[in-house]
């Protein structure tokens, strides 16, 4: 079975897979290293892009490339009113955070059960094609989801280094009373960057509901993936989610494939554990005092 | 500070302890709680509970306050844990082990209940005596997903390990601890035992000198490490006695329910515990039961709206979380403060 | 309020009191109330079938109540159906039981659905004597200590249909050789997989099979390994509409062109939703054929209640419910123990939806409470499930 061919197929799938374990993390890691909040509700916003997507996409059929990003756009706007009333009880507490924020995804996902019942829909692809280079085969809409988070991870680097509100960004993630000092305004940041994470969640949940399934429970697995993802790289950290989700797609892939299911789980989260034991700041994260 | 202290102090009257030293509250802010403490109400509720049965109630009360026995054991065994300063997300699997245990003891090794409920106390505890000095160094939101983890891979090991756990088909037909027990009444009387006993003895723990050492730890580890408290290996006697409360808890709901599968000792359990925990009051043993209380009556009144449920134990984890970081138990004193922020 | 609506407000709801009173005080007699259970997982994963559960009951009993309640021994009963959540758990499940055996004191209890559910409610159950139609695999549930003496299964399980359909399956493709298999390792799949298996290798396939946890999503890694076995036909059996969609999708989409089918399950249209296009050609077994006329006004019953899709498990429920309240009809009475002895007694009753009543299940479980009944393999062709085969299965000898 250790052929180039299907060695091949799992790469490309390895590299499918963590596109969208990137941009899943992507806002995961954001929330983190700005307002040091451990985004319970993560999955949450996902799963209400799907539902977005679902509408404006799958029911009112606007066209792929308003829908995606309008989709998006929508859950995080909507979003702001909990930054306003839930999120900003919780900036740099991280232990309550993570209780608390806890409750907001029960709170929501239940919401969501109440509003759209429990069954299972789909969204449907951007495009049904499928690419066929030699033996490999692989759905087009994957080259979209990894082209999108290359893109958004090239964006990110460029916001947070080269334009003035990335810059007040990382300042107020290193010190936020300082950078308060220097005339930072850290709430318009925190809002700014709280926006920002969940149109990436809610885009990647939109990714999600077309490459598997929509329900009001899919956020479950996609808060798991940005936990591992952002573990694996590091807490806070943008190149550390591009590890971490290359090394944890490649592994799926590669494990699943010639090892079964058990293997995979057992490894990763072998992996993990060790690494919370020994190097809980992940591969590239920042060693907390 | 637990409502049972007095009625420990009554049972064993010829301890040491000067009565009035033993019902100082703790460190901690609330002296509002000193009325669920007072020994008064301690012995109204325990008596009351003692006489439920013979009010007349239908096997399903009975059922129902087993349930809340159970859960209460449960909860008051993180609790331990959560005094320590660390939030475990795995704590349902010791209970798993526990109940598999027990019913595995009881069933292929035809041995007695009282000594199949003394390897459900060892099994897990052993293991956490395993794991507990490598994951107590880790700090608040590691630890929580590192035993988070560790609960999901204790619930894989029921799941495939077929031929001595039933795999997910789980083991059927788990005797009940005897004949006579099999009837709700003495079961009852046999769960309320075991929840006054482990109460009772968790809130000596924490009236003595290690329940001060455990609050040291729990609000500065650097200065109890400093001032001579054995800071990691109290850590993991703690966490080894918890975990083995929590195996008792687990044999006992196995016998109760006579069928255990890994899908009752899931992360949802662990995180059930936790919310018991959090909204009940994590600084005091009375929140874990009032967190009980809350969780296991509220589903009750609210059947045929479990959506709602959910929602709305959500919002009060995000108002608790927020706003009253000592849970149902400290609302009298912020009722009385008029709203002041809580105890931490 | 202004003080005028205010005062109407007053009148309104006194009335309404005044009313109820009377309704309470009304004579005794006039209709009793019949009270029948359901436990279902109502929350979290499978809510689905839950809900599909208690609806099908549901809609069987306010049949009964428009067309004038349920006449037994000179009495009308009003048929109410009180449902409690399990959450697809065990001690849910008997939380759930007490409370309808003991305090709501039914006598007849839908549900639970799902092994953990049922095996947590029977020991309630059965010692009360309360009948109880469950829907799982685990062979406890009619083979235990209690001799399965007051539980029915009334849905074919792996057992009635796994090697009838295999049969067919060889026929339709002499040439296949090799059948690959990915299921759930839970409570269904422990099960379900090895009596495949077996009904497999029986007519001359080698099998290969493959487990994944619950919750997974992704299978293009297993279907890759599938596929370097060289597989003719890939079985779903098991797996719930959703996952078996997505593994259809992505089966195809990595490149597999043989055969898919799915022995195990029941309806078709969610399936058929996830996979999209890409689910043509897939057979399936189902249980109803939605455009035999029998079948008809349950469907159009159902949508006028309820929305969304109609979850397999409806129409099995409407169908045993509406076999239990016959079979009362035909004890005369609602002591369990004499519509139990009705119940196995019923072999000529044409049930609405499944036809010939039939039980089986002497020889694995020691008693006949498991139905059996005629079953299809539908083809999905241009988006809908086309029947292509209607098989029953004969009791095993």
């Amino acid at each position: 079975m250790f052929n180039s061919a299907v060695l091949t197929q799992v790469a490309v799938d390895g590299i499918g897979l963590s596109a969208i374990y990137i941009l899943i993390a992507l806002g995961f890691t954001l929330l983190f290293g700005i307002m040091r909040v451990v985004n319970f509700a993560h999955g949450a916003f996902a799963m209400l892009g799907g539902y977005a997507l679902f509408y404006l996409y799958g029911d009112w059929g606007l066209p792929y490339l308003v829908a995606a990003p309008l989709a998006a756009l929508v859950v995080a706007a909507a979003a702001l009113v909990l930054e306003r009333f839930v999120y900003r009880f919780f900036y740099q507490k991280m232990f309550q955070s993570m209780i608390g924020l806890l409750g907001l995804d029960m709170a929501i996902m239940y919401l969501a059960v109440i509003a759209w019942n429990a069954e299972e829909r789909s969204v449907p692809p951007g495009t049904e094609a499928l690419v066929e280079v030699g033996d490999l085969v692989f759905p087009a809409q994957k080259l979209i989801i990894a082209a999108i988070a290359a893109v958004a991870l090239l964006a990110f680097y460029l916001f947070t280094h080269y334009t003035r509100y990335g810059r007040a960004m990382r300042a107020a993630a290193q010190d936020v009373e300082i950078a308060q000092a220097q005339g930072v305004n850290s709430s318009a940041i925190y809002q700014l960057a709280f926006f920002i994470a969940v149109f990436m969640a809610a885009l990647a949940g939109g990714f999600y509901a077309q490459t598997y399934a929509l329900s009001p429970f899919v956020g479950e697995p996609q808060l798991m993936i940005a936990f591992v993802v952002v573990i694996l790289g590091g807490m806070g950290s943008i190149p550390g989610v591009a590890l971490g989700g290359l090394l944890l797609g490649l592994a799926n892939s590669f494990l699943g494939t010639f090892y079964g299911s058990a293997a995979s789980t057992f490894v990763t989260f072998g992996a993990v554990i060790l690494l919370l034991i020994f190097r809980p700041w992940g591969l590239l994260g920042a060693k907390e005092a | 500070m637990s409502k049972l202290s007095t009625l420990q102090r009554g049972q064993l009257a010829a301890q040491a302890a000067p009565p009035g030293g033993a019902a100082r509250p703790a460190a901690v802010a609330g002296t509002a709680r000193r009325w669920l403490t007072h020994p008064a109400v301690a012995a109204v509720v325990a008596l009351a509970l003692v006489l439920l049965p013979f009010t007349g109630q239908d096997k399903f009360v009975l059922s129902v306050a087993v349930t809340t026995f159970i859960t209460a054991i449960a909860a008051a065994s993180l609790h331990l844990i959560v005094r320590t300063g660390h939030v475990s997300l795995g704590h349902a699997a010791f209970m798993g082990i526990g109940a598999y245990v027990s019913a595995l003891a009881t069933m292929r090794l035809n041995l007695p209940f009282p000594l199949a409920v003394c390897l459900a106390f060892l099994a897990p505890a052993a293991l956490a005596l395993l794991v507990g000095p490598v994951v107590l160094r880790l700090t608040g939101k590691y630890f929580v997903l590192v035993t988070f983890l560790f609960g999901e891979i204790v619930r894989t090991v029921f799941v495939n390990w077929t031929e001595v756990t039933g795999g997910s088909n789980g083991i059927f037909g788990v005797p009940a601890p005897s004949p006579y027990f099999a009837e709700p009444v003495p079961f009852y009387y046999l769960a309320l035992g075991f929840m006054l006993v482990i109460l009772a003895l968790i809130a000596r723990l924490f009236n003595s000198e290690i329940g001060r050492a455990i609050e040291a730890i729990r609000e500065s580890e650097p200065l109890a490490r400093c001032s001579g408290v054995p800071v990691l290996r109290l850590k993991v006697t703690i966490f080894v006695l918890a975990c083995g409360l929590a195996g008792i808890a687990g044999a006992l709901q196995g016998h109760f329910v006579r069928y255990i599968d890994p899908t009752s000792f899931a992360t949802d359990q662990s995180l059930t515990l936790v919310v018991i925990n959090v909204v009940g009051g994590m600084f005091t043993l009375v929140g874990p039961i009032l967190g009980t209380l809350f969780m296991v009556l509220l589903p009750e009144f609210l059947r045929g709206y479990v959506e709602l449920q959910h929602v709305f134990f959500g919002v009060v984890l995000i108002l608790v979380m927020a706003f009253f970081s000592g849970g149902i138990a400290d609302m009298g004193q912020l009722l009385r403060r008029g709203g002041a922020k809580g105890a931490k | 309020m202004s003080s005028r609506a205010l005062s109407k407000f007053k009148l309104a709801t006194g009335m309404l009191c005044a009313a109820a009173a009377f309704a309470a005080a009304a004579p005794a007699g006039a209709q009793e109330t019949l009270k029948i259970g359901v436990i279902a997982s109502l929350s979290g994963g499978g809510t689905a079938w839950g809900q599909g559960l208690q609806r099908g009951v549901q809609i069987a009993a306010d049949h009964v109540n428009e067309e004038g309640g349920l006449k037994i021994g000179g009495k009308t009963y009003k048929l109410e159906v009180i449902a409690f959540d399990d959450q697809y758990n065990a001690a849910q499940a008997k939380t759930a039981a007490d409370r309808l055996v003991n305090r709501e004191q039914v006598k007849v209890i839908f549900g639970p659905v799902g092994s953990p559910g049922a095996l947590g409610s029977l020991p309630v159950t059965q010692p009360a004597k309360v009948l109880q139609f469950v829907d799982g695999y685990a062979p406890s549930i009619l083979k235990n200590e209690w001799k399965g003496a007051y539980v029915f299964r009334v849905n074919n399980s792996n057992l009635e249909f796994s090697e009838p359909i295999v049969e067919w399956l060889r026929k339709a493709n002499p040439q296949a050789k090799k059948v690959g298999m990915i299921a759930p390792n839970d409570a269904t799949g422990q099960v379900a997989v090895p009596l495949l298996a077996d009904a497999y290798k029986k007519n001359g396939f080698e099998v290969h099979t493959e487990y994944y946890e619950r919750g997974t999503k992704e299978f293009t890694p297993l279907l890759l390994r599938m596929m370097a076995q060289k597989i003719d036909v890939f079985e779903l059996n098991s797996n719930a509409p959703g996952e078996a969609g997505l593994l259809i999708k992505q089966a195809r989409q990595v490149g597999y062109k043989g055969v898919i089918i799915q022995s195990g399950g029941a309806g078709i249209d969610e399936l058929i939703q996830i996979a999209g296009p890409l689910a043509k050609g897939v057979l399936k077994y189902d249980v109803i054929d939605e455009s035999l006329p029998r079948v008809k006004p349950f469907i159009t019953l159902y949508h006028q209640k309820y929305t969304g899709l109609v979850n397999g498990l409806a129409p099995m429920y409407y169908n045993a419910a509406s076999i239990v309240f016959e079979a009362m009809r035909r004890a005369d009475s609602i002591d369990t123990t004499r519509v139990r002895d009705q119940l196995e007694r019923m072999d000529d009753y044409d049930s609405p939806i499944l036809g010939k009543v039939a039980w089986t299940g002497e020889k694995e479980y020691g008693v006949k409470h498991q139905l059996l009944h005629t079953f299809l393999i539908k083809e999905v062709q241009d988006g809908k499930g086309v029947v292509k085969a209607s098989i029953t299965p004969q009791p095993q000898q």
